[in-house]
């Protein structure tokens, strides 16, 4: 049989182009064909393993019944109405970026208010929000609100869409405000204060936890690190040696030793206030253990930028700090954009070692429920579970990044314009 | 002359941390409205003299004066000569992350405090003149190296310098794009901006040169009007590099 008329004319073939180069792909000679069945034999075998332990063997109890502790650990019952606020406002939030993202696309491009990817990632959220509330064996009222929220998020994301080309220009900077604003109140809903009762830090647990110890600690070691990897080439000399000490000390330190020395020393170091817990001692170590690596990732991207690019900014006339703000920073960030969010995600991941210091994260939330002796020998099924949630985290902070870095990148233009051709 | 001394470089010598004494003595003055064309075999420091005149390169010995200010170490005397003096490079230095627009109107914006659209109405004017107005809303990376180097012509014009120097500005283009770039330098000359350009470009340095200066082993070796240097140079350095050169 010979497919070279396939080859030529692959819109007259019987069989579908993609389908025929799949074959030419996996089975272009017998070896191939050979490692390709035998690779195909042991993903199904293990797949169907997987399969009948998940739904024979394994038991999800342990995951249905301590539901609420793995999201929010110990958050007083007649509070959480606050967290439901907060997810609702961050639904919303997300649905009005993302819509606008698409709204507004870069001058020198077109976009689409609604590209094919969008749809599958509603079609995703959806049969998420669906299914999990389900599996859980929530109660109907609970399901009802994450369906009611995810719904928003869909609307508010067609609404941002469809309307947000009527925005004006000079409005659209004000963007930019939304998050570090629904930040602060996300902290205000999570504490209390403001006529809010207090929420004490030792009463958050699980999923809440963690997300809080790590966007902290990624807020605050980013500007941190682009200083430190900035003092790093300074021309003063104290600055330079103070950022590299800095670094490598904090670098050749393992972290969970840096978490024991903060929870006895950072309440002499920082002032009274800023760490008055173990919750907040250790957010901050995540901060300034962060910072380093931050600084080493922003340091390649400042490496990697032309010196003549500070000569023309400084010969124009702009003073350091302009051409820094200006310049440099913006193209050293964009360069270190994907090494600094793999250093986010390592952070993300990080926040398990609080478990070791007695925090009750999500780690510290599954190791007590696995030793309760109700739920014995079921590590497997919260593992697993574990495992997703972090993915789920991490695959999102990726897909920002990816997102970030397409808009930032001049380079892309060319490209993106033919794909929209095409 | 009786036109004022815009530049006045006397007894510069500068080494590199490394040791190497890349200028040994280095003398120019250049007057207003005049185009000093600096050639030289490589590494004879015409670079590196032509970077002491707005402080990208400092030196060690000797004095600079530009526009009636001293240079020296003080920070504030540095900017407040770059914003008088414009600079075209070898590699353009085009902003990549801006448009050609902001590119061009960014520092007038940010240094001189301009309006905006006031500045970007300029820019418009100034890429219209060097033959770039369609491309305002592109990024360099999508133009020609001979349409980046206008634009970054433009973009030294529009903070409206007195003095304008080029560091071999056609060094790095392909030989159908130098002339495009020159006919830009040959109009500004035209208009009256006061110039120092280091180049190879003989017949650029013929036509439009008012004085071509030789360097050789980081000294200015002699200075004269183009027809005298190009028919009887006075200096046995000067026939030998003419001679290389052919």
């Amino acid at each position: 049989m010979s497919a070279s008329p396939n080859l030529s004319h692959p819109q007259r073939t019987a069989s579908p182009p993609r389908l025929h180069r799949l074959r030419r792909e996996l089975f272009a000679s017998p070896l191939d064909g050979l490692i390709t069945i035998a690779l195909v034999a042991s993903l199904a075998a293990a797949a169907t393993g997987f399969l009948h332990w998940a739904t024979t063997q394994a038991r999800w109890a342990v995951i249905q019944a301590n539901s609420n502790l793995f999201a929010i650990g110990r958050y007083p019952i007649e509070q959480q109405w606050r967290l439901w606020l907060l997810v609702t406002l961050l639904a919303a939030a997300t649905g009005l970026s993302w819509g606008l993202l698409r709204a507004w696309p870069r001058a020198d491009r077109r976009g689409s208010a609604w590209p094919p990817n969008d749809t599958i990632a509603a079609a995703l959220l959806t049969a998420i929000s669906f299914y999990v509330p389900l599996a859980l064996h929530a109660q109907a009222g609970i399901q009802m609100r994450w369906w009611a929220i995810t719904a928003l998020l869909l609307l508010v994301r067609a609404a941002a869409g469809r309307w947000g080309p009527l925005v004006p220009r000079q409005l659209r900077p004000l963007l930019a405000l939304l998050w570090p604003v629904l930040y602060l109140i996300g902290m205000v809903l999570i504490s209390g204060g403001l006529g809010l009762m207090p929420v004490p830090p030792a009463e958050w647990g699980g999923l809440l936890l963690t997300l809080v110890e790590a966007s902290f600690a990624i807020l605050l070691c980013f500007p941190l690190g682009v200083l430190l990897a900035l003092g790093r080439r300074s021309a003063l000399p104290l600055l330079r040696w103070g950022s590299v000490v800095y670094i490598e000390f904090i670098r050749g330190a393992p972290l969970i030793t840096l978490l024991f020395l903060g929870q006895n020393i950072l309440g002499f170091l920082l002032p009274g206030g800023l760490a008055p817990d173990r919750v907040w001692r250790a957010a901050w170590v995540l901060t300034f253990f962060a910072a380093a690596y931050v600084a080493e990732a922003v340091r390649s991207g400042l490496a990697a930028l032309p010196p003549g690019q500070l000569e023309a900014a400084r010969s124009l006339g702009l003073n350091l700090p302009q051409s820094l703000m200006h310049v440099v920073l913006p193209q050293a960030l964009r360069v270190a954009l994907p090494a600094t969010v793999g250093q986010f995600i390592t952070l993300l991941q990080d926040t398990t070692l609080l478990s070791l210091i007695g925090l009750l994260d999500l780690l510290g939330v599954a190791r007590t429920v696995m030793a309760n002796p109700a739920f014995l020998g079921r590590n497997a099924e919260v593992y697993l579970v574990l495992a997703i949630l972090f993915w789920c985290c991490c695959a999102a902070l990726g897909l920002g990044s990816r997102a970030l870095e397409h808009r930032l990148n001049p380079n892309t233009v060319a490209l993106n314009t033919s794909a929209h051709k095409a | 002359m009786t036109t004022p001394l815009m530049i006045e470089a006397r007894g510069v010598e500068k080494w590199y941390p490394n040791g190497f004494q890349a200028l040994r003595g280095a003398d120019l003055s250049v007057h207003q409205g005049e185009v000093v064309v600096i050639m030289g075999p490589s590494g004879s420091g015409k670079s590196t003299f032509i970077r002491t005149f707005n402080g990208l390169e400092d030196f060690q010995k000797g004095s600079i004066v530009v526009d009636g200010i001293t240079l020296s170490d003080d920070v504030r005397q540095i900017d407040a000569i770059r914003r008088e003096v414009g600079m075209v490079f070898q590699q353009f230095n085009l902003f990549p992350h801006l448009t050609v627009l902001e590119n061009v109107a960014l520092a007038p914006v940010l240094v001189r405090r301009r309006p905006k659209a006031e500045v970007q109405q300029q820019a418009l004017e100034l890429l219209d003149r060097v033959g770039i107005q369609h491309q305002a809303h592109k990024y360099p990376g999508q133009l020609s190296g001979g349409q980046q180097q206008r634009v970054a012509i433009a973009r030294s014009l529009c903070m409206e310098p007195r003095i304008m120097l080029f560091d071999e500005p056609t060094s790095a283009l392909d030989p159908e794009m130098v002339q495009e770039v020159l006919a830009v330098m040959q109009e500004l000359a035209r208009d009256g901006m006061t110039m120092v350009v280091v180049s190879h470009e003989v017949r650029f340095a013929r036509q439009v040169a008012s004085r071509v200066a030789l360097m050789a082993d980081g000294q200015v070796v002699e200075v004269a009007p183009p027809e005298q240097f190009f028919t009887a140079p006075g200096h046995e350095r000067s026939r030998q590099f003419l001679s290389q050169i052919g």
